[in-house]
């Protein structure tokens, strides 16, 4: 059930790919003291994504990806905790952030640079992860594939469930045991 | 100070982990186990620190209130993020023994650290809008338990969940926008500092109105208690009992911050109209248990008719009354995890849980039957045991302010609950029949059991100790009313931004 | 320009009301989005400098500022309601294809929750 295959739209996607996630770096960069930041940033990145999975057919998207979204969100997670207790470590405050002023650096000059990017950095990919995840898991299902591919369901489905595209409908429904 | 953010840490990144490590195995089941347990110490400690000292006060990123989101833990919340750790470790447990790592859904156990994550924000939170953030992060973590092993007919009774505390949490958004717009602040001690001098105001009063009907909700007390019933029962019994000890609490434990530490005490309007309302609840909540015939649905009733005591303690609204809520809570929490624990026990022993098939458990399985027995008792509120003194104290307070008829309202709750626990026990337990087999060779239910033993002895010890544990919830209650101390905790603590002190 | 946003406000919470009392499950859908949309707009509304503080941003540069705290609760509020709208779609998608069915009224017809074992 995949959509007609347009080569122009296909050439046209692969060069915006390229510029959306340079956008997506610049709003992540500039994000502390201007508009931007990880969100916004993410959700650029995401809709980079998904804009190819249109292009490229998103059967193709686990193979083109060669990582699991849900990962990807959970390292962000993991990322933004983790800048958020290292203060800890000192005895500061949870989530206390610090700058430093790096002067002469080769190609960029002066870069003011602090711990909120990393913090920033772990947003962005929760949400690239997030995001890409659920378009994904709908477009598969209205597409009529596995909304789990092999990999996935090894991870996050239980041994005991069918996928839901298969049993669904009121008729051949699993059997409900009395003891669950 | 800053032990104050590790009930949040803890289970975040103990999620994470879960996250990546996959597949349930023995060695992720120890790992979160040993999590929970150390959530456990980290809350005992907490306990102890609160009890002996001031309250623990940390600001995030060193920002200091009334700029800064601070996380408090006085002793009310310490209490709290005790009983979450206790009951989440007991449901752990339980899990496990429920089920072997093979069947074991590789996302339950992640969530449920989220969802603690969320539950012990919202007891460490000093501000309006991080606790909104609080009962979201617990809200989206129970939506997806609640649906995650959810079959065709449980997803449908999913959907009213979802559909009732999405309104509830925009109406708890638009009560965030106009506390802010009201008090100039959403910091719980600049709020109850500013509050103070204007609770003539009627817009004050409107506020309340508003943050309780979204309490309200949270807690499950009458009118807007519709979503529960239907939803708990579809869980499986170890998430039942933790959503059943925790999440209904989580609410009222805001009632009581809300009323007590951040508005202005005189509003005496919202706590006639709060005690009339849980005079409500508890009859409505018994009468729909009776009307039941399913173990989980009479035990999520039954939540409803316990909320009730708890909210009519804080109607009354005196010391002694919030003292005899929190032990209330305290009694309450573990009394009911473990009781859906046993209802889920014995659905396993008998195949099912309607008690029209059910019977043989007391000749076959005396020890489950004992369980059962006095955690029914206690529900109900005979002595010596635990609910008999919360009972007790919260109808001390009635009398004593002449609220005659939400007395006779709760000592007929409670001969009510007494019934539909003794219906479960008849049918279930004492009653015998040809049909009805008891699969004891199904040899989980003994780890099951004891892990409820465990609990059983627990709220045995509050009852037994009652003395003891009365004068923690004392202290709690007089420190949770005591709003220029909280006040002066808050502010004491200095960081960046502007100097401390409204 | 208060009198208008208050009536968009009420516009919108209305809309949204009548949205999620209807039947289709598309409606509820766009109930409830409409219906977080009208309390971030509601909170947005809320900013102002009360009770004659100003926001607390140092070194002010020239012309007026606007106060912070509402935009940052809004972003909070919209990141949250993104996040549960999402789930909102995949448990409505979900309920369409156990239930073959996009009306509210028909899937609780035969609600009978005693039944339930």
């Amino acid at each position: 059930m995949m959509g007609p295959q347009s080569y122009i739209f296909e050439r046209l996607v692969r060069v915006v790919f390229f510029l959306v996630n340079m956008v997506a770096l610049y709003l992540l960069l500039r994000g502390h003291n201007w508009p931007g930041g990880g969100f916004i940033a993410g959700l650029a990145s995401a809709s980079s994504l998904i804009l190819l999975s249109l292009a490229l057919g998103i059967a193709a998207m686990p193979r083109i990806l060669r990582f699991d979204p849900v990962r990807l969100a959970a390292a962000g997670l993991l990322v933004a905790a983790l800048t958020g207790a290292a203060p800890l470590l000192a005895g500061r405050p949870f989530l206390e952030h610090f700058h430093t002023h790096l002067h002469r650096v080769p190609l960029l000059g002066d870069v003011h640079v602090g711990t909120p990017l990393l913090f920033d950095l772990g947003v962005y990919l929760l949400v690239v992860g997030i995001a890409c995840k659920l378009i994904f898991v709908l477009a598969q299902s209205t597409q009529g594939l596995r909304a789990l591919v092999a990999e996935e369901e090894r991870r996050y489905s239980s041994p005991l469930e069918q996928p839901l595209e298969e049993t669904a409908g009121p008729d051949d429904g699993k059997e409900r045991t009395d003891a669950d | 100070m800053n032990l104050a953010i590790q009930p949040v840490l803890l289970p975040l990144l103990t999620a994470v982990a879960l996250l990546f490590w996959g597949r349930p195995s023995p060695g992720r089941r120890t790992f979160t186990a040993i999590s929970a347990g150390a959530q456990l110490v980290v809350a005992g400690f907490l306990i102890h620190l609160t009890y002996t000292q001031s309250p623990l006060v940390m600001p995030m990123g060193n920002w200091a209130a009334p700029y800064g989101i601070v996380v408090v833990v006085d002793l009310l919340a310490a209490i709290m993020l005790g009983l979450s750790s206790f009951t989440a470790l007991a449901t752990i447990l339980y899990g496990f023994f429920e089920a072997s790592p093979r069947i074991e859904h590789p996302l339950r156990l992640p969530l449920v650290q989220f969802l603690v994550t969320g539950i012990n924000l919202a007891f460490l939170t000093g501000d309006l809008f991080n606790l909104f953030v609080a009962f979201e992060v617990m809200l989206i973590a129970s939506y997806a338990l609640l649906t995650l092993e959810a079959d065709n007919w449980d997803v449908k009774q999913a959907f009213p969940y979802l559909a009732i505390n999405l309104v509830g949490s925009t109406l708890f958004l638009c009560g965030a926008g106009f506390a802010y717009r009201l008090f100039g602040t959403l910091n719980f001690a600049d709020i109850a500092l500013r509050a103070r001098a204007m609770s003539d105001d009627p817009r004050v009063t409107a506020l309340a109105l508003l943050l309780l009907v979204v309490f309200g909700l949270k807690a499950g007390v009458f009118p807007l208690y519709c979503w529960l019933p239907n939803s708990y029962p579809i869980l499986p019994a170890p998430v039942a009992g933790l959503y059943s000890g925790m999440l209904t609490k989580v609410g009222v434990y805001v009632l009581l911050r809300v009323l007590g530490t951040v508005l202005p005490h005189d509003l005496a309007g919202v706590h006639t109209l709060l005690a009339w309302l849980a005079g409500a609840t508890m009859i409505f909540g018994v009468l729909g248990a009776i009307s039941r015939n399913f173990i989980r649905g009479i035990l999520s009733y039954h939540i409803l008719s316990q909320i009730g005591f708890m909210v009519l303690a804080i109607g009354l609204f005196t010391p002694f009354a919030f003292a005899a809520c929190i032990f209330y809570i305290i009694h309450h929490i573990i009394v009911k995890s473990s009781l859906f624990l046993v209802g889920g026990t014995a659905a396993l022993l008998n195949r099912t849980d309607n008690l029209d098939r059910m019977g043989n458990l007391w000749r076959q399985t005396p020890l489950l039957g004992l369980l059962f027995l006095l955690q029914a008792l206690s529900l109900a509120g005979l002595p010596p045991l635990s609910g008999f003194w919360g009972k007790y104290a919260i109808l001390v307070v009635g009398l004593e302010q002449r609220e005659f008829v939400l007395v006779g309202l709760a000592i007929l709750a409670s001969i009510l609950t007494l019934f539909s626990m003794l219906k479960i026990w008849n049918a279930a337990f004492w009653g015998s029949s040809e049909e009805c087999e008891v699969c004891v060779w199904d040899w989980r239910w003994l780890r099951m059991s004891q892990i409820v033993a465990g609990m059983v002895a627990v709220s045995l010890a509050i009852g037994l100790g009652a003395e003891g544990v009365f004068r923690v919830a004392n202290r709690a209650a007089i420190q949770v009313l005591d709003q220029e101390a909280y006040a002066r905790a808050v502010f004491s603590v200095t960081g960046k931004g502007a100097p401390a002190g409204p | 320009m208060q009198i208008e946003t208050a009536l968009l406000i009420g516009v919108l919470f209305a809309c949204a009301t009548y949205l999620i009392l209807q039947n289709s499950f598309v409606k509820i859908l766009f109930g409830f989005i409409v219906l977080s949309n009208a309390a971030n707009l509601l909170l947005l509304s809320m900013s102002g400098a009360p009770d004659g503080r100003e926001a607390p941003i140092a070194g002010q540069g020239a012309g007026p500022m606007v106060d912070p705290l509402p935009q940052a609760l809004i972003l909070t509020a919209i990141v949250i309601g993104f996040g549960v709208t999402a789930y909102l779609v995949v448990l409505l998608y979900r309920l369409f294809l156990d239930q073959k069915t996009t009306n509210a009224a028909e899937l609780y017809a035969d609600q009978d929750t005693s039944e339930h074992t």
